[in-house]
């Protein structure tokens, strides 16, 4: 058994796992926060994505005692009802959720692009999703909200996409 | 997944010790991608785990007089944000956009990539293309080898049981080399390459001196077409028509498969259109001023 400490939504959480406990288990099953799901668990659909040191990662196929000492970000630690995040407030608003299931993977990967690229034209939304996958097929929504989010910021920060 | 002990060493002399101890009962870990889908199907799981990930050494990218260094633990996001890589083997770049999704780059690594050496591995055809070096550490020294002689077969490399691969050499002499990508796949995201197609090119006062061309996912391994190449090698710039000749003979050196991506037929015209293309492309980069 291995004992880990994860810095997760800011908050230090420790576990004694077995060393094939996944990070996303361990979130989970460990720690409660089941806003990360296990959808594909080999890495292809997303619903598990969180962010490691910043960067989206698959959650299924990290185990977490590679992350021990490391920073880790999911959903709930973008904002909960009290204080929803621009991406989840533009979810909403727009319908995007639809059974929800594949929305906090997506969320995660909206909030990884725009971190990176405050402006992205629709295709680089596209791209950035491409590991996100949602099988009620509501894909349009979820570009049109995340496209709301950078209009917004645009307007607010003076950054946007081209006209 | 079964149970397995893991080891987490922070130096390379501790993962060797590590791996010496332990093998063949023994997978070694960097991005993940590929091994925990592995551990997670296998009926008979490895009894150790050694996690590279925290090996100090194994993981930049810079320029030496040897040439393009690049750790084995680099990620494909690395590869893609590398202004280095940009600047002197901007091909890999577009290879290494062309794997998986955001996250399947983040995490995986140009070193897992080609010890898990798939036929359809994306890093490949550029690697060959350019001459790459891999070199290999284990208990008995280090090795630096061809990357053509480190890819074996379908999912078999030259490295022994008790070896690390480190890092992935681009020779001086091919720095700045102009090269060309592409991939054929079902779908533009995450899509696993149905062919995929590299060349270099040198030119001299309009002739082509130099020429590689690397296929991928139609051999066992990432193959040359040498007699292509040869035609090749001799020909004006702008001979479109030598290019498109060159192109039909590289489908005759490769052995595509039917399954149920696509058929050898199908393969065989996607190997003719590549190869012409990346023929174009990277003599359209040797001639640009």
């Amino acid at each position: 058994m291995h004992q880990v400490e994860v810095t997760v939504n800011g908050v230090v959480r420790r576990a004694v796992v077995s060393p094939e406990t996944t990070l996303l288990s361990a979130l989970r099953d460990s720690w409660g926060l089941t806003g990360s799901k296990l959808g594909c668990d080999v890495g292809d659909c997303g619903a598990c994505t969180v962010l490691v040191d910043g960067l989206s990662v698959n959650s299924c196929l990290l185990l977490v005692v590679q992350v021990d000492g490391r920073e880790v970000v999911t959903i709930e630690g973008l904002g909960g009802v009290e204080f929803l995040h621009p991406l989840q407030v533009a979810f909403e608003r727009l319908s995007s959720y639809q059974c929800g299931f594949c929305a906090p993977g997506m969320i995660i990967s909206a909030k990884a692009l725009l971190d990176e690229n405050p402006a992205p034209t629709e295709q680089e939304i596209r791209a950035a999703l491409s590991g996100n996958l949602c099988r009620c097929t509501g894909y349009t929504k979820v570009i049109e909200a995340i496209t709301e989010v950078c209009r917004a910021r645009a307007r607010v920060g003076g950054i946007g996409p081209p006209a | 997944m079964r149970s397995f002990e893991f080891v987490a060493p922070g130096s390379l002399d501790e993962a060797l010790d590590a791996v010496a101890r332990h093998a063949p009962h023994v997978r070694l870990l960097a991005g993940g991608t590929d091994l925990l889908v592995e551990l997670k199907h296998a009926a008979n799981g490895p009894q150790f785990v050694v996690d590279l990930g925290r090996v100090r050494g194994l993981r930049g990218i810079e320029v030496t007089s040897a040439g393009l260094r690049i750790g084995a633990l680099v990620t494909h996001s690395e590869i893609v944000r590398s202004l280095l890589i940009a600047e002197h083997a901007p091909a890999m770049v577009a290879a290494a956009a062309t794997i998986g999704a955001v996250q399947t780059r983040n995490m995986g690594t140009i070193g897992g990539n080609l010890v898990t050496c798939v036929p359809s591995l994306d890093s490949g055809p550029v690697l060959v293309a350019l001459d790459a070096l891999v070199t290999v550490v284990g208990a008995a020294g280090k090795r630096q080898m061809p990357i053509t002689e480190f890819f074996v077969g379908p999912r078999k490399t030259a490295l022994a049981p008790d070896e690390i691969l480190v890092d992935v050499l681009i020779p001086a002499v091919m720095l700045g080399r102009s090269a060309s990508f592409r991939k054929f796949g079902l779908r533009k995201g995450q899509a696993l390459a149905l062919v995929s197609a590299a060349a270099s090119v040198a030119v001299e006062g309009g002739l082509i001196v130099e020429t590689r061309i690397a296929l991928g996912a139609v051999s066992p391994t990432v193959v040359r077409a040498l007699r292509a190449e040869a035609m090749v090698t001799g020909m004006k710039v702008g001979d479109t028509a030598g290019l498109r000749e060159a192109a039909q003979v590289a489908v005759t050196e490769a052995r595509p498969i039917d399954d149920f991506r696509a058929s050898a037929a199908y393969r065989r015209e996607l190997i003719a259109v590549g190869t012409f293309r990346v023929l174009e492309e990277a003599l359209a980069k040797a001639t640009a001023v």
